[in-house]
């Protein structure tokens, strides 16, 4: 089955003054495909996904979310992040409001729905992360792992058609790191297209349709997890395997 | 006969504290509005106007106030705008509060960390939202200390506009002590007077700063 392509990158050039972050970046990404971005630090994986929802301008090339093409309009940028949600490596829930009004902002503000639904669509989503009872808090009193949850909620309430994930778990006390990847399993398991920044190479395993490597940032090498880590083509990526997994 | 300091000086004193009062509530509230424009302005992202911005900014800050009194005051009236001596240091206060509250807020904007302008980008939300909503609610607490720094600053400051022949408590206290004689009860009492006014601020303003250094170690 080809499903529907929901995120297109072309020839992506990505500099920071003279400093070339991505080159020559291709990348599609279908309906239901979870993703897994890997590599050294500095490689480009945070640059790729932050110029997909336009956190991050592109200076070449061209990005097409789900069929709408990705330019400096404000219009265009609306459109794409209405359909794309994200979670950060160090969850940036808004320190002022409560955790059901973090998640209620965005569907009240840029779906323009009313309050009643907006609440009804954060409670929802607050229980499938397991967090509902936990809404009138503010986030600091929150463990970094729930406070991580409630980002993931606080983006799926905006009803995103992809979800990317910028090393959503490496802030976290190692304790606190499973409650957030079985959140974001149970996501993958329900059909949410997903593009995760990761070095959790056991959700990789388990959820991943495809990893992708970079380095230098290029798209070195590409895979089904299974012939990823029990066949890496390129000599970087089999450099890159054995510096991680010898933690693991 | 000299008159002996009483009642009815008393009185004009307190009159002279009415619109020092007065006069710090025009230039704050004023200066709070155009120094939120200021502010939002100096961090709009453009490198042009935040450039004017900086100029504005440092044409107030680098000059000494009294001059800029004079030129609202005298400068307008050789241009045949003849102001109210209140309306005239009014206006130049105002317009040099904007310059101290867009600088002292454009600092907090900015100590807002930049995840939460990356968080709300990504949920959707547009400047004005992200302004309302995340940032300034941010800021504004962060810039609370300071903010409140600054209207002690003025409310002291404003006895500058005696220069321009405007009666406030300064001037009335030396009014009442050139009639009486009697500097030290006079200007004790106009010193007083200040304390009464300043201090509770000065005070809520350190208990803010404290309990802000006590939420940022959380």
């Amino acid at each position: 089955m080809q499903n529907q392509i929901l995120i297109e990158m072309k020839a992506v050039q990505k500099w920071y003054g003279g400093y070339q972050a991505l080159r020559d970046v291709d990348l599609t990404v279908r309906k239901g495909e979870k993703i897994v971005l890997c590599g050294p630090s500095g490689s480009g994986k945070s640059t790729l996904i932050r110029c997909i929802n336009r956190l991050e301008p592109i200076q070449q090339g061209s990005i097409v979310v789900n069929g709408h093409g990705l330019d400096d309009s404000i219009k265009a940028i609306d459109i794409v992040r209405q359909e794309v949600g994200m979670v950060f490596q160090s969850f940036n829930l808004f320190p002022h409001m409560t955790v059901l009004q973090n998640c209620m902002l965005a569907p009240i503000r840029a779906r323009r729905i009313s309050k009643s639904e907006a609440e009804a669509i954060a409670r929802k989503y607050l229980e499938r992360v397991r967090i509902g009872d936990q809404a009138e808090k503010y986030p600091a009193q929150l463990s970094g792992g729930q406070q991580q949850r409630v980002a993931i909620a606080r983006a799926l309430c905006m009803q995103p058609k992809v979800m990317l994930f910028d090393e959503p778990t490496s802030a976290l006390d190692p304790e606190m790191v499973k409650e957030v990847l079985d959140t974001m399993i149970g996501l993958a398991n329900d059909g949410m297209t997903m593009i995760c920044v990761t070095h959790e190479m056991g959700f990789a395993r388990q959820v991943a349709d495809r990893v992708i490597f970079m380095a230098e940032g290029q798209i070195i090498e590409e895979g089904t997890p299974d012939a990823f880590f029990r066949n890496p083509q390129h000599a970087r990526t089999r450099q890159f395997l054995g510096e991680i997994l010898a933690h693991h | 006969m000299t008159p002996h300091f009483g009642l009815p000086e008393f009185g004009f004193l307190l009159r002279g504290l009415q619109w020092t009062m007065l006069l710090t509530l025009v230039a704050f509230v004023g200066g709070c509005t155009a120094g939120l424009a200021v502010a939002l302005l100096r961090t709009c992202g453009h490198k042009g106007v935040e450039w004017i911005t900086r100029i504005y900014i440092g044409m107030f800050q680098g000059t000494p106030l009294l001059l800029q009194l004079f030129v609202v005051y005298y400068g307008l009236a050789l241009t045949g705008l003849k102001l109210d001596a209140f309306v005239a240091v009014a206006i130049g206060f105002t317009v040099n509060a904007s310059a101290f509250l867009g600088e002292i807020w454009r600092g907090a904007i900015q100590a807002v960390p930049r995840g939460q302008t990356e968080a709300a980008m990504a949920l959707g939300l547009h400047y004005s939202s992200r302004m309302r909503d995340i940032v300034l609610p941010q800021a504004i607490r962060i810039s609370l200390p300071a903010t409140i720094g600054y209207l002690v600053q003025l409310i002291k400051g404003t006895s500058l506009a005696a220069i321009v022949g405007f009666i406030e408590l300064a001037r009335a206290g030396q009014i009442v002590s050139n009639q009486t004689f009697q500097p030290l009860l006079v200007f004790g009492v106009v010193g007083a007077m200040y304390f009464i006014l300043c201090w509770p601020l000065s005070w809520w303003g350190s208990r803010m700063e404290a309990r802000l250094a006590l939420a940022s170690q959380r």
